[in-house]
């Protein structure tokens, strides 16, 4: 276990969550095409931040400095790491943060088309999950870490999770979509609205249920109880947020640009989605480290019962 | 389409498709007029002509107009320190901004208004950024008529016009730099503008095939002039909202004359006319959905 890379990679994350609230801060404030220049602002490597480019140039910004930290890492990891299967991670990191770069620019040349942009958004989840997976890989916990006994429930917690985990993402999707289908001076669209609180619903359910079983059947084990107790915190949190997004969002129409408490509050529901996600991704990889993989067995060479009739 | 439109276009398939993360797209952009190259033959109108002319009221308090937070970029706050909204311009009962237009009719003799062909204005309309403020604030212009955009403020803006039936523009325009010219190929009413760097810029383009349109001065009053005597549908539109509000009005205008057509937004506004001759509709507020 290398103690530096893992430093490293907490970095790395950490500044990816930094980005991830920095593109929100470019959607809520409606900055995405304070430029039509890509890659450079009002062909300048360092503009005038004034106004929106504030935002949509420091977003690049921001982006820049994550891209390099991912080539950094994937350095430090091809130099430290002997494990095949997370040199490999490093190098699907680097090539989704070159994806997420490409992504964006796309969305600002072709003024941002609603699939272009929610894919960009999309990707900085999944590029988020990486680099958070990469830190939980390198980690002494994960290396040390020991197999507990057998799952006690009837359904096998790694599956519980993973089901929170891909519920999850999918409300990402939606969330996505729906914060860029219409800007702050449109109203949202109805049904979208209906499916991210319909997904809201699945989120609370699924992952209510991995992290509450979680609780139970591995009292003590702060592997797992820390995640699991973090994620319903922030699933909780993340619900208000949802709710006052909702709220300030219907306002925004109305006003006369966008103003701090929308930006603010739908910027905060983003950042913690993508906070309920990486939790929700630790605690389903930490199952899959300690606990075995047998949980619910089908024995399909039994003898179907017998009746006898009389 | 140009070689780097295929690349961008061929990336951004690949990518989405990649990423399975293309959900949702695909919007129908209504199509709010036809292309000004279609034309129903029946030349252009020669003959006797006449007005259509109106004042537009505010029922009621208007809304108060909201104070604009230009902190974002300082440029803005010294050119224009007590930058207001204006939305709803009321003074005095009447309302400045509304654009007023002939949405269809049929001329005396049972043409179309549509049939014939307008000839395009060769000035153009002047779009100034002044101020971190579109001046004018609601304009019209015909098909292929020439919009000169300026950048008189000592910071960068962007103009962003965003139709359903025109494609859509962005462009950065610099303090100083020379004025953009553009045009509409097609008749849209109406299409937002914006300003990306200050979220707060807005204005409205009424796009048509005629010249039969006109913005509401301060004190109320429009007039549209050179009408073929005939029946028309007039429309009035003030923005607001998302979409903002039609009221619509049928007049009949005489040769040589002028018919009067009154429109009124706000509480319980109701459609007038001063003029005995003219055939008025009830009121029709319709809120607009594009």
């Amino acid at each position: 276990m290398n103690k530096g890379l893992n430093r490293f990679a907490i970095l790395v994350a950490c500044a990816t969550f930094f980005l991830i609230i920095a593109g929100a801060l470019v959607t809520s404030n409606d900055a995405g095409l304070a430029t039509n220049d890509w890659p450079l602002s009002n062909g300048q490597f360092f503009p005038k931040m004034v106004g929106n480019l504030f935002w949509e140039h420091g977003h690049r910004m921001v982006a820049t400095t994550v891209g390099m930290l991912t080539i950094a890492l994937l350095i430090y990891i091809l130099a430290k790491e002997k494990r095949q299967w997370v040199r490999r991670l490093g190098v699907g990191a680097l090539l989704a943060v070159i994806a997420q770069g490409l992504l964006g620019g796309l969305t600002v040349k072709l003024m941002l088309p609603l699939a272009v942009s929610t894919a960009h958004a999309t990707l900085a989840q999944l590029f988020f999950c990486i680099t958070v997976s990469l830190a939980v890989f390198t980690s002494r916990s994960w290396i040390e870490a020991r197999t507990l006994e057998e799952d006690k429930g009837s359904l096998p917690l790694r599956y519980l999770c993973t089901a929170a985990l891909v519920t999850i993402f999918l409300q990402l999707i939606i969330g996505a979509t729906l914060r860029h289908s219409a800007t702050w001076d449109k109203d949202l669209p109805t049904e979208l609205i209906l499916a991210h609180v319909g997904g809201a619903f699945a989120v609370t359910l699924a992952l209510g249920s991995a992290a509450l079983n979680t609780l139970l059947r591995y009292k003590g084990h702060s592997f797992l109880t820390r995640p699991a107790t973090l994620a319903l915190v922030l699933l909780s949190v993340q619900l208000l947020l949802g709710l006052a997004a909702y709220l300030t969002r219907l306002a925004s129409p109305n006003d006369p640009q966008p103003l701090n408490p929308m930006i603010g509050i739908t910027v905060a529901h983003v950042a913690c989605g993508a906070l309920v996600f990486v939790t929700t991704i630790v605690l389903t990889l930490r199952t899959y480290r300690v606990l075995p993989a047998t949980g619910v067995t089908i024995d399909l060479t039994s003898r179907p019962q017998e009746f006898k009739v009389s | 389409m140009n070689k780097q439109t295929k690349v961008w276009l061929v990336l951004s398939i690949a990518l989405s498709v990649v990423l399975a993360a293309a959900c949702g797209g695909g919007t129908t952009n209504t199509t709010n007029g036809p292309a000004n190259t279609e034309t129903a033959g029946a030349g252009p109108y020669s003959g006797p002509t006449g007005t259509v002319a109106g004042v537009v009221s505010f029922n009621g308090t208007p809304p108060a107009a909201k104070k604009i937070d230009t902190s974002a970029d300082p440029v803005c706050g010294q050119a224009n320190p007590n930058l207001m909204t204006d939305e709803t311009v009321v003074k005095d009962g009447k309302l400045a901004n509304v654009f007023v237009y002939v949405k269809e009719g049929t001329v005396e003799g049972g043409k179309k208004i549509g049939d014939y062909t307008w000839a395009t204005p060769t000035t153009a309309v002047q779009l100034d950024q002044n101020g971190c403020h579109y001046k004018p604030h609601v304009f019209g212009v015909q098909t292929n008529q020439k919009i000169s955009i300026t950048n008189s403020d000592h910071t960068q803006h962007n103009i962003h016009w965003i139709p359903k039936s025109n494609p859509e523009w962005n462009q950065s325009q610099p303090n100083g730099a020379p004025p953009i010219e553009k045009s509409f190929n097609r008749a849209e009413v109406l299409v937002p503008v914006k300003c990306n760097q200050h979220p707060w810029m807005k204005a409205y383009i009424g796009v048509m095939r005629t010249p039969f349109f006109a913005v509401s001065a301060d004190t109320g009053a429009y007039e549209i002039k050179g009408l073929p005597p005939g029946t028309y549908t007039v429309v009035a539109w003030k923005e607001g909202g998302a979409n903002g509000t039609e009221k619509t009005m049928q007049v009949t205008v005489p040769a040589n004359g002028s018919a009067k057509a009154d429109f009124a937004f706000g509480e319980g506004a109701a459609t007038t006319s001063l003029n005995p001759s003219l055939k008025v509709m009830p009121a029709m507020e319709i809120p607009l959905h594009h």
